[in-house]
């Protein structure tokens, strides 16, 4: 079943269009890996998806809704959630007041689910219950983006987009996250994930997409496209 | 100088404190929320004065009780200012946001002379004749309610930002808003609440200033506001404690230091009263910290 259809997506920043006719659609259960240099669009793909940014036409689909044009915060409480690229976690707030903070939409908010809720981040995230008293902007990178996700996760997504997650992360720590996202799938999380390390999201994904200055211009099984010539030259360098 | 006289004067300062401490904080949590600097914030001041002046003319009731109401309508008034005048230019440049809010001072002054002519009004308090005496000083009860009645707002606006939901979405906004709408929380709504929130604490200021036995009329806010932008910047672009810390010394040193100069040019036998020079003195302290200490004294970026 398809749970989040993207058709003809156009998107410009004023005058300069960077998106053109963007098409993928992820199904219920699966994780897809967006790929794409610097510059492609794949942020601005995702911001687009939640709400962030508004296209300039076509059309947006998430569980047989069109939400395309509403705010972000409205399409969280549709059941979409964003890991935003370089973390935006708020620096002066306790980790758990940051978490409780990612349980804000009415359907995650009431204290025995938000309870829940963190108690499931906390198992997935020891650590962060060691230092849930700590101001986040006084955490390493790492354990920011783990908040970051964590934070995400706090609303209970059906969707979870997860913007460079890896990004300026310790080897160890990559392939943590790598792992988690792995769990979280298990655990019935659908996930659009967009990264660089080629090679683990591949491995991990069940299908991917690859944005080429704005424009999709490849779909195919994850492990398919680790042997595609074009994603080898481009990305694996070899 | 005589100790009882220095004490006096130190309740006085206290209570000027408190008036620029509600409007300072308004401010920052405007600030802080939208990024926007309200120069406009003195005459939110003066239209809670004449909303109190107003409802106790026509109701007779006890002004005190009045404050809730003026509170309540300037709330409703920023909800307005805010929709019709900020949101549709919040992101066109900050240019734009400051000339707004000059224009906002002298539309609102005008209309205000318009409305209710520029002729100074008054109330009179139950208790403008009732005095506290502490040991050999006597403090005028008035004075004595509007410091406890702050300490009750700050105390009250602390608890709403930190330990509510609302407040802590309107703290969220203010740090990152964009994570704060990825959050879902409706930002724009945090907007308009930050700034009915402030135009409260306006309020507050203005109607505790009129009963406390200070005359209202339409340019009445622009030097507290000046004095509380003082504050800010003292305190601390932002910060709360900051904001309450400079305040109070602010009203404290602006009424005591006049003095203690008069007396101390007295031991040279010059006789020489300084208390013209009290609005002069926010911005000697200002340019003091300025020099030591650019970010204010509690000042750090961000919330
Ligand atoms: N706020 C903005 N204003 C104008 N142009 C922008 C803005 N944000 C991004 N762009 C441009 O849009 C294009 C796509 O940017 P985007 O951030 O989506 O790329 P990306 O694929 O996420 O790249 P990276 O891997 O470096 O994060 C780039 O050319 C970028 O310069
Ligand atoms: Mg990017």
């Amino acid at each position: 079943m398809i749970m989040l259809e993207i058709k003809g997506l156009n998107v410009a920043y004023d005058k300069v269009q960077v998106l053109w006719d963007v098409s993928f659609n992820i199904n219920e259960g699966e994780i897809v890996t967006l790929l794409g240099s610097n510059g492609a669009g794949k942020s601005t793909t995702v911001k687009t998806i939640q709400g962030l940014l508004k296209s300039r036409s076509g059309s947006i689909r998430f569980m047989d809704k069109s939400i395309g044009g509403l705010p972000a915060y409205k399409v969280v409480a549709a059941g979409i959630s964003l890991v935003p690229e370089g973390r935006e976690i708020f620096p002066k707030m306790s980790v758990l007041e940051n978490l409780i903070l990612g349980a804000y939409v009415p359907r995650a908010r009431a204290k025995d689910l938000r309870d829940e809720s963190l108690d499931w981040v906390f198992k997935l995230f020891p650590k962060l219950e060691e230092r849930k008293k700590q101001l986040a902007g006084t955490m390493s990178g790492g354990e920011q983006q783990m908040l970051a996700i964590a934070r995400a996760l706090m609303s209970k997504p059906k969707l979870l987009m997860l913007d460079e997650p890896s990004l300026g992360l310790a080897p160890v720590l990559v392939l943590q996250v790598f792992d988690i996202i792995k769990k979280l799938n298990e655990e019935g999380v659908t996930i659009l994930l967009v990264e660089q390390n080629v090679h683990h999201a591949l491995g991990l994904s069940d299908r991917a997409y690859v944005l080429e200055k704005g424009r999709t211009i490849l779909e195919g099984k994850g492990f398919e496209l680790l042997s595609d010539k074009y994603v080898k030259e481009a990305y694996l360098g070899m | 100088m005589d100790l009882s006289v220095l004490l006096q004067i130190l309740v006085w300062g206290l209570y000027a404190g408190c008036i620029y401490i509600l409007l300072a904080i308004g401010l920052n949590l405007i600030f802080g929320v939208m990024k926007v600097v309200n120069f406009a914030h003195g005459e939110l001041l003066m239209l809670g004065a004449y909303a109190a002046f107003w409802i106790y003319t026509l109701s007779g009731i006890n002004p005190y009780l009045i404050i809730a109401l003026a509170m309540i309508l300037l709330g409703i008034i920023g909800v307005f200012i805010e929709r019709l005048c900020f949101r549709p230019i919040m992101g066109t440049g900050k240019l734009n946001e400051i000339f707004l809010s000059l224009g906002l001072i002298y539309l609102f002054q005008n209309l205000a002379a318009l409305l209710w002519t520029t002729g100074s009004r008054s109330i009179h308090s139950p208790y403008s004749d009732v005095s506290v005496s502490i040991g050999s000083i006597r403090l005028p009860l008035d004075y004595i309610i509007i410091i406890v009645f702050t300490i009750l707002f700050l105390i009250a606006f602390q608890l709403f930002m930190k330990r509510t939901t609302l407040g802590r979405a309107m703290r969220a906004t203010s740090q990152n808003r964009e994570a704060a709408a990825l959050m879902g929380i409706h930002v724009e709504r945090m907007d308009m609440l930050s700034f009915a929130l402030g135009s409260a604490l306006a309020a507050a200021a203005g109607s505790l200033w009129l009963i406390s036995g200070q005359i209202a009329n339409p340019y009445m806010g622009s030097i507290p506001a000046i004095k509380a932008f003082a504050v800010i910047i003292i305190g601390g672009l932002g910060s709360i404690p900051g904001a309450i810390v400079a305040g109070l010394t602010l009203g404290i040193a602006e009424n005591v230091l006049p003095l203690f100069i008069q007396s101390f040019v007295g031991l040279f036998g010059v006789s020489m009263s300084f208390t013209a020079w009290k609005d002069t003195i926010a911005f000697f302290i200002l340019i003091i910290v300025l020099v030591i200490r650019p970010t204010g004294i509690f000042g750090e970026k961000g919330e």
